[in-house]
C-alpha cells in the first residue's frame, strides 16, 4: 500500500516536473553535458578533452559575467535615464543619442570592434592577466547586449508610472528612487529580468562563439587570437575540428561512416554539438521560465 | 484550491428555494467563485474543486447542474465580458432558450425609460463594442435577458444569479432594477443570488417595499478561522446605526481661514469644471476645507472627481486651476517639486480607488510601511498594532508576511487606507474609500476617521456611498461638481 502511494507520489511528481519546461530544460541541458563530458573521458584525448574543458568553462565564464555586466549597466543607465526624465529633459535627449548610436551598430560588427580594443591592450601589455582579460571580454559584449535589460526596465518603469499605483506612494512621501529600485525592479520585475537575462546568457554564447569563431578563422588580420582565452567558437575554428565537421558531411553520402564519428570525430562534434544543444537548451528554458510565469 | 493555496473553504453555503438570497461582504472574499461553482462555470482541471463531498467534474455531469445551466441565468458583474461583440444586442436578446421576440418590449421599456421606441430599436441593432453601449446600458441588457428567461421559465426549480448587477447603475436605475426583481419574484418564486456590497440597496429594499421578508433573506460573508461563512445580515442594525450616524465635531477650535480653498472654476482637458455647494447649481463656490473637517465632493460618474482630486494633489495638469493650501498658492504653473517637498505624505495625501492598483500585489503586507516617511517603518510590533485599528484585534504575527495578493479586496483597501491615514497628514483625500467593504469595516473606518476629524485633521471625500457620506458631514460641507454648460453647448456646435 505505501510502496503504491509513494509510487503514485512519485509519477505525480514527475508529472508535474515534466510540466515545468524551464526545469525540464535545465536538467535536459546538465544531463546532455554530464553524458558528453562522461564520453569524451572514456573516448578522447586528454590535452584535445582539456581544451575542450577549458573552451567550454571560459565561454560559460564569460556569458555569466555577461549577464552580470548586462543587468548592472542595464540598471544604472534605467536609473540615470530616469533622473534625467524627472531632472533635466534635455540632457535626456543625449542620453537617448548614445544609446540609439549602440543599438544603431549590428552587436557583431560592435563586439568584432571591441576585439580590435583588445587586442590593442593585450600587445601593449596593459591586459595581461587571464580574468582580465576574460572580463574585458565579458564587457564588450555586455555592452551591446544591456539595452536589451535597460529597455525592459524602461518599459516596466513606464507601465507602473501609469497605474495609480506610482501616485500613490508618491503622496504617501515614499521617495521615487524607493518606488524604482525597490517596488518596480526589486519587487514587481524579477521573473521579467531573469527571463531576459536568461535570453542574454543565450545572446552572449551565441555572440562570443560566432566572433570567436570568425577572427579564428582568419577573417580579420588585425586581430590576432593567439592571447585570447580559448573559448568553444576558436575551438570550432581549429583545423582538427573543421575536419571533424567536414567528416560529418561526408558521412552523408558513406552512411557506414557514420558509426566513426563519436570515436574519431569527436573534438569538432563536441564542440558543435555543445554550442546548438546549449543554445537550444538556454531557448527553451526561457521559453519555459516565460510561460511559467504569464510573461 | 488552486496549486497550494486555498482559495474559499465553507462548509455550509444555503440558498433557501423559492427566495432571493441578497449575499453582502466585502469584495474578494469569494461571493462570486462560490455562485460560479454552483453555476458549474469554474475550471475544473485548474482548481481541485469539491462541493458537497463530490468531485466537481461529477457534479458538472449531474441533472441538478445541467439543470441550473439549461434554466437559470447568470448576469456577470463585468458586463462587457458576458456579451458577444460578433452579435448583435437584438440577435443576443433572441438567442438560445430565450428566443421569443415578443416579450422583448415590456422588459426593455421598463429598463430603459429613457429611451424613445426608435431609439431603443436604434440600440438593439448595436454590435457590443468596449466603449457603446456604455457599462450601464450594458448591465441593463444582461438583466433584461435574465428578466425574459424568467417569463420563458418552464422549470422555477433553478438558480438566477445576479452578480454586482447595479455596479454600473446609478440609484435610479438601481431602483427600477430591485422594483421589477420583486415585481417577477411575487408572481413566480423563484431562486435568486443577489451579490452585492451596496449596502445602501438595503434601505431602499426595506422602505419601498414592505413585503420584503417574503421574498428576500439578507446574508452576508465573512471570514473566521481563516474559512469563509454564511450569516445571516442584520438590516434593523445598519438602518438604526445609519440613523445614528453623526457628524464628527472637531476638539480644536475651528480657524476661520480655510486650510484648502480651491477656486470654483477648473480647466482641465479642455473642458471646464465648476463647484459649488448650492445642489440647484445655481451659484458657484470654491471649495473650503477647515482644520478638523470632512467635506464631501459629489458628482455624476465621469465628470472629474478623481481628476479633481488629482489636481489638488498636484499629480494631474490642468490648464487653469488656484489652490491656496496653508497660504501656499498652488495653480497651473507650480512645479511639482512644490508638492514632492512640502506637500505629500506632511500636509496632504491621497488614498486611491483601487486598492488593487495601489498596493504593490508583489510585496507582503508589511511591506506596505516600507518607505514611508515614518521612523517606525521597519517594526513589527508597531506595524501589527497599526493594522489592529482596522484589521481585528490580535492579529497573528504571520499575516504581517502574508502577500498582499492574496488578500480579499476588502483586506487590501484596509491596507490603502491604513498606509495614508498613519501619516495623519492635515487633509487627506479620499477617493471611494469604502470600495469592497463589508458593514463591520465600514463602520470602523468610519469610527477611525471620525478620530482623526476630532485631532483636527480633514478629510475630502469622493464616494458614491452618498447615504453614509451624506449622514457623516454636515450638509453645508457637501460640495457638487458640475461641467460648465456653456463650455458643452460650444463642444457639442458643430
Amino acid at each position: 500500500m505505501t510502496a503504491t502511494t509513494t509510487g503514485e507520489k512519485l509519477r505525480h511528481r514527475l508529472n508535474h516536473f515534466v510540466t515545468l519546461k524551464d526545469w525540464l530544460w535545465l536538467s535536459i541541458w546538465i544531463s546532455g553535458i554530464l553524458f558528453i563530458w562522461i564520453w569524451n573521458l572514456i573516448f578522447l584525448n586528454s590535452p584535445a578533452l582539456h581544451q575542450i574543458e577549458n573552451g567550454f568553462l571560459n565561454t560559460i565564464i564569460i556569458a555569466a559575467m555577461v549577464i552580470l555586466i548586462a543587468a548592472g549597466l542595464g540598471w544604472g543607465i534605467t536609473l540615470i535615464d530616469d533622473i534625467l526624465y524627472r531632472r533635466f529633459p534635455r540632457m535626456r535627449i543625449a542620453l537617448g543619442f548614445l544609446i540609439n548610436l549602440i543599438r544603431s551598430v549590428p552587436q557583431i560588427v560592435g563586439t568584432l570592434l571591441g576585439y580590435v580594443l583588445l587586442t590593442l591592450l593585450i600587445q601593449n601589455k596593459i591586459l595581461t592577466s587571464a580574468p582580465l582579460i576574460l572580463f574585458s571580454m565579458a564587457l564588450i559584449i555586455a555592452v551591446f547586449l544591456f539595452l536589451e535589460i535597460f529597455d525592459l526596465l524602461r518599459e516596466r518603469i513606464a507601465h507602473f508610472r501609469k497605474l495609480d499605483f506610482y501616485d500613490a506612494m508618491l503622496v504617501c512621501g515614499i521617495s521615487e528612487h524607493f518606488i524604482i529600485n525597490r517596488e518596480i525592479i526589486l519587487r514587481s520585475s524579477p521573473m521579467h529580468m531573469i527571463n531576459k537575462l536568461i535570453g542574454i546568457f543565450g545572446g552572449a554564447i551565441f555572440l562570443l562563439c560566432s566572433v570567436d569563431f570568425i577572427i579564428s578563422v582568419g577573417l580579420s588580420t588585425e586581430i590576432s587570437p593567439v592571447d585570447l582565452p580559448v573559448t568553444l567558437g576558436s575551438l570550432l575554428a581549429k583545423i582538427d575540428s573543421k575536419q571533424d565537421i567536414l567528416a560529418i558531411g561526408h558521412s552523408m553520402t558513406h552512411w557506414n561512416y557514420m558509426i566513426k564519428l563519436p570515436f574519431e570525430h569527436l573534438q569538432g562534434i563536441t564542440v558543435a554539438s555543445l554550442i546548438v544543444f546549449t543554445l537550444l537548451c538556454i531557448y527553451q528554458i526561457a521559453n519555459g521560465y516565460g510561460r511559467r510565469h504569464r510573461l | 484550491m488552486t496549486g497550494q493555496r486555498m482559495l474559499v473553504d465553507i462548509r455550509h453555503f444555503t440558498l433557501t428555494p423559492g427566495k432571493i438570497t441578497l449575499l453582502l461582504g466585502e469584495s474578494g472574499i469569494g461571493k462570486t467563485l462560490i455562485s460560479r461553482t454552483i453555476f458549474g462555470l469554474m475550471p475544473e482541471k485548474e482548481l481541485n474543486i469539491t462541493i458537497n463531498e463530490q468531485d466537481y467534474s461529477d457534479y458538472l455531469a449531474g441533472a441538478q447542474c445541467r439543470e441550473i445551466q439549461s434554466q437559470g441565468f447568470f448576469v456577470f458583474q463585468e458586463p462587457s465580458s458576458h456579451l458577444n461583440p460578433m452579435m448583435t444586442l437584438s440577435d443576443q436578446l433572441n438567442e438560445g432558450t430565450i428566443h421569443d421576440p415578443s416579450s422583448n418590449n415590456d422588459i426593455l421599456k421598463a429598463l430603459f425609460p429613457a429611451l424613445t421606441d426608435h431609439e431603443r430599436h436604434q440600440l438593439l441593432n448595436v454590435y457590443p463594442k468596449p466603449y457603446r453601449p456604455s457599462g450601464g446600458e450594458k448591465q441593463r441588457f444582461l438583466i433584461a435577458m435574465a428578466f425574459k428567461k424568467m417569463a420563458l421559465l418552464k422549470n422555477p426549480d433553478t438558480i438566477f444569479v445576479f452578480d454586482e448587477p447595479t455596479g454600473n447603475l446609478d440609484n435610479v436605475y438601481r431602483n427600477i432594477f430591485l422594483k421589477m426583481l420583486i415585481e417577477v419574484h411575487k408572481t413566480i418564486p423563484l431562486t435568486v443570488l443577489l451579490i452585492t456590497h451596496d449596502y445602501s440597496m438595503i434601505t431602499e429594499l426595506t422602505t419601498r417595499h414592505s413585503e420584503i421578508p417574503d421574498h428576500i433573506e439578507f446574508h452576508e460573508m465573512c471570514v473566521s478561522d481563516n474559512r469563509q461563512k454564511q450569516v445571516k445580515f442584520s438590516t434593523e442594525s445598519y438602518i438604526s446605526w445609519l440613523r445614528d450616524l453623526q457628524p464628527a465635531v472637531s476638539q480644536r477650535k475651528s480657524s476661520i481661514d480655510p486650510i484648502l480653498r480651491l477656486e470654483p472654476e477648473i480647466e482641465v482637458f479642455g473642458r471646464t469644471l465648476l463647484i459649488t455647494n448650492d445642489s440647484t447649481h445655481r451659484s458657484r463656490s470654491s471649495l473650503d476645507i477647515f482644520e478638523g473637517d470632512a467635506v464631501y465632493l459629489k458628482a455624476g460618474s465621469g465628470v472629474g472627481k478623481t481628476t479633481i482630486a488629482k489636481i489638488i494633489m498636484g499629480l494631474q495638469h490642468a490648464t487653469r486651476f488656484n489652490l491656496n493650501l496653508k497660504g501656499l498658492d498652488l495653480n497651473e504653473k507650480t512645479p511639482i517639486n512644490v508638492w514632492k517637498n512640502r506637500i505629500w505624505a506632511r500636509t496632504m495625501s491621497m488614498v486611491f480607488q483601487h486598492a488593487d492598483e495601489a498596493l504593490n500585489l508583489s510585496g507582503k503586507v508589511k511591506d506596505i510601511f516600507r518607505g514611508l516617511p515614518i521612523p517606525e517603518r521597519s517594526d513589527r510590533g508597531f506595524i501589527k498594532s497599526t493594522l489592529e485599528t482596522v484589521f481585528e484585534k490580535n492579529l497573528p504575527p504571520s499575516f504581517l508576511d502574508m502577500p498582499v495578493a492574496y488578500l480579499s479586496g476588502g483586506q487590501k483597501q484596509r491596507l490603502n487606507l491604513i498606509r495614508a491615514l498613519i501619516l495623519e497628514p492635515d487633509i487627506l483625500i479620499l477617493d471611494e474609500p469604502f470600495n469592497g467593504l463589508d458593514f463591520n469595516t465600514m463602520q470602523r473606518i468610519l469610527d477611525l476617521l471620525q478620530a482623526h476629524q476630532k485631532k483636527g485633521k480633514s478629510f475630502l471625500i469622493i464616494s458614491h456611498n452618498e447615504e453614509i457620506i451624506d449622514r457623516f458631514v454636515t450638509p453645508d460641507r457637501i460640495y457638487y461638481l458640475y461641467r460648465d454648460r456653456s463650455d458643452q453647448e460650444r463642444s457639442e456646435s458643430p
